[in-house]
């Protein structure tokens, strides 16, 4: 009883926090359509009133929101008839782990900032270890063979194959191609 | 041009060069992402968007439409084989697909599921092309307030179905609408939410937000959840055609199949998830032998298969006779029009004629190439399933900067689909709907475009909307949509306090 308490609780306080931040990016939205320049005059509208209005209806569905998970009390599995819980293969998957998720962002992140510096070749091969490694649980020779077959395969499909051309970097220079 | 000459010219143009070709990989690939657990098919056809740049649109458009269509298929044979279901929507196959394998019958399940999968994708087509066609003609005598309103009552609709919060679907598809406003605005050559960047001026790459949403957070739950190792797929697996008198035996399954994957289908939103578990409940309660469900039943693998691939016919109706997309899949193929220069709308048929029959070929011959491509290509299969996990989020990460960087060589794509795959995930873990942000994202420029035309033709009076009959009908309902959960809640609020009230008038009595 207590523990169900406590789930509700903590399901009230989630929805009251997702409606606090909805209203915070309405009322962003709002603000930011003010500042918009009008333009040339060519419609009764304007380019204003459609991103305010957006805002607004953001605005209103944090307020909804938060009323909703106020008056239903986090009731089990759902906040009210408006606001229910996430997907249920949610409970399927396995347990969260923050770290790896940041890890994978902060990865995929560098690896487009050296994507165009360090070039393609250079730049994947690191990264698809690093996934391996942040994801865990990678065989110890798909470590090692891994990197360098996608990296080859991917770029020997886009260059060769779409013709598309993929930022050499620093290869530039010595590539034959 | 007479109907049938223009289906001819269709398949003419579906075949030419190496169309057959880019079918068969399409399928191929569609087949393989679907019995690939994690991959949906709308992750396999935003997979494939970056391989359609080098191709015209009518041929990219049957190359989805093949990843689609595979993708149907391909997520019943984990279901069958290892008791894992490859999409959602083969979830339903799984009950009595792995009760087969487990009585040595998985070959003729695998048979089953694909040629009723293929029997209910034709049909499914069939009346694709004999709704479409009339619809379009209705779509024509839409002026700029009735397409307005259309894209309003769209996007009201999904927003209520996709998720399981209508305020947060409705949160949802108000933020795909506002990423349209990003960057130029045509109408009076003023710049909207650009941050003083000029790479925004063009506004949000629909492709790369489609493919951040989507896959990538996909990628990223896979890596913050991780799941048990590769999947163990015990022997060598084969696919057996069903005999005609086992298919006579199955009969009424694909009939109830198709009928309620083509239903489900042209609501948008529902999905082919619910159509398969719907079908399955009504092939058992239509049953001669509804005592063998669940225990090994042809018709149970029927059923469900039979409408998760006749859901694409149903799906395409108000996705090209009105421009609302009925699912991530058909959203994506949108936005494979808005990447070769085609603006989706309700006018498309009346625009681009040639391509929608084209696409209508293409639809039969996908699925007709699903039988041959989903027996050799069932191999290959077994192989990615028991490819390691971390390699497959490895390679699909990849694919997805390389992907998107591909579309204008520009970086900024890759970084779109990076801060869109974190959006995505945050959306996927608080509940709210991405496939309502990507239909606002692919109905915004039209709705608002077409709501201030309005205005300027009734010189700014509001009462334009009302005053044409469809524009109210359209108004009207979606004024109910919004209003249906407001009401249904009162209603569940004033119920659950009056037994609260009464149990207290109990207790006091007692």
């Amino acid at each position: 009883m207590i523990e169900m308490s406590h789930s509700r609780t903590t399901v009230v306080r989630r929805e009251l926090a997702i409606a606090a931040f909805l209203v915070a990016f309405g009322g962003a939205v709002v603000a930011g359509s003010r500042t918009i320049e009008p333009g040339v005059h060519t419609d009764p509208l304007g380019p204003r009133a459609f991103p305010m209005a957006l805002g607004a209806a953001i605005v209103l569905c944090g307020l909804l929101l938060g009323a909703v998970a106020l008056v239903f009390r986090g009731q089990p599995g759902r906040t009210g008839p408006l606001a229910n819980e996430g997907p249920d293969e949610e409970a399927e998957a396995g347990p969260f782990s923050p770290a790896r998720l940041l890890g994978a962002i902060v990865a995929t992140g560098v690896y487009i900032a050296a994507f165009d510096r360090l070039g393609y070749l250079l730049a994947t091969p690191p990264y698809v270890a690093a996934i391996l490694l942040i994801h865990g649980g990678a065989p110890r020779r798909a470590l090692l063979i891994a990197p360098l077959l996608l990296t080859i395969l991917f770029y020997a499909t886009f260059r060769f194959g779409l013709l598309i051309p993929v930022p050499g970097g620093m290869l530039e220079a010595i590539l034959p191609w | 041009m007479s109907f049938i000459e223009s289906l001819f010219a269709g398949f003419a143009a579906a075949l030419q060069g190496p169309g057959i070709l880019i079918m068969v990989a399409g399928v191929a690939w569609g087949i393989i992402g679907g019995a690939i657990p994690g991959i949906s098919g709308a992750v396999a056809m935003a997979l494939a968007l970056p391989f359609t740049f080098a191709l015209d649109a009518s041929t990219a458009l049957v190359m989805l439409a093949g990843v689609w269509a595979g993708a149907n298929y391909g997520g019943s044979i984990p279901a069958i084989l290892v008791r894992i279901p490859g999409t959602p929507a083969a979830a339903a196959a799984l009950l009595d697909g792995y009760e087969l394998t487990r009585q040595g019958h998985a070959a003729k399940a695998l048979g089953v599921s694909l040629i009723c999968g293929t029997i209910g994708g034709l049909i499914s087509i069939f009346v694709l092309i004999a709704l479409v066609l009339p619809l379009g003609e209705l779509v024509l005598h839409f002026g700029s307030p009735e397409t307005f309103a259309l894209a309003l009552f769209g996007l009201t609709l999904i927003a209520g179905l996709s998720g399981p919060s209508f305020l947060k679907g409705f949160g949802s598809g108000c933020f795909g609408l506002l990423l349209t406003t990003v960057g130029f605005d045509t109408l009076t050559g003023s710049l909207r939410f650009t941050f003083g960047r000029a790479e925004l001026m063009a506004g949000i790459d629909i492709v790369s937000a489609m493919v951040g949403l989507f896959a990538v957070s996909e990628m990223f739950h896979q890596i913050a959840h991780p799941a048990g190792p590769a999947v163990t797929v015990v022997g060598k697996a084969h696919t057996a055609f069903p005999t005609l008198a086992e298919l006579r035996s199955v009969w009424r399954a694909t009939f109830i199949g198709t009928i309620v994957g083509l239903i489900v289908g042209i609501m948008p939103g529902a999905g082919a998830t619910a159509a398969s578990f719907v079908a399955y409940n009504e092939a058992r309660r239509w049953s001669k032998r509804p005592d063998l469900f669940g225990k090994g039943s042809m018709e149970g693998v029927a059923a469900p298969e039979t409408a998760n691939n006749a859901v694409q016919g149903g799906d395409l109706v108000p996705t090209l006779a009105l421009g609302i997309p009925g699912s991530n899949s058909a959203a994506i193929m949108l936005a494979a029009l808005v990447l070769h220069g085609i603006q989706p709308g309700p006018f498309l048929l009346a625009k681009h004629t040639h391509l929608v029959y084209t696409l209508f070929a293409g639809l039969i011959l996908v699925n007709l190439l699903m039988v041959p491509v989903g027996i050799v290509i069932l191999r290959l299969c077994l192989l990615a399933l028991k490819l390691a996990p971390p390699v497959l989020v490895a390679s699909i990460l990849t694919l997805i900067v390389i992907g998107a960087y591909a579309g204008d060589l520009f970086l900024l794509n890759p970084l779109l689909a990076l801060a869109f795959g974190v959006i995505g995930y945050g959306m996927r873990v608080y509940g709210f709907s991405a496939a309502a942000t990507v239909l606002g994202m692919v109905l915004g420029v039209m709705a608002e475009s077409e709501l201030r035309r309005s205005l300027i033709i009734s010189h700014g009076s509001w009462a334009i909307f009302v005053a044409r009959p469809a524009s109210a009908v359209l108004l009207v309902l979606t004024l109910g949509i919004l209003l249906y959960p407001a009401v249904l809640g009162a209603i569940s609020l004033w119920r659950s306090r009056g037994i609260v009230a009464r149990a207290a008038d109990r207790s006091a009595r007692g």
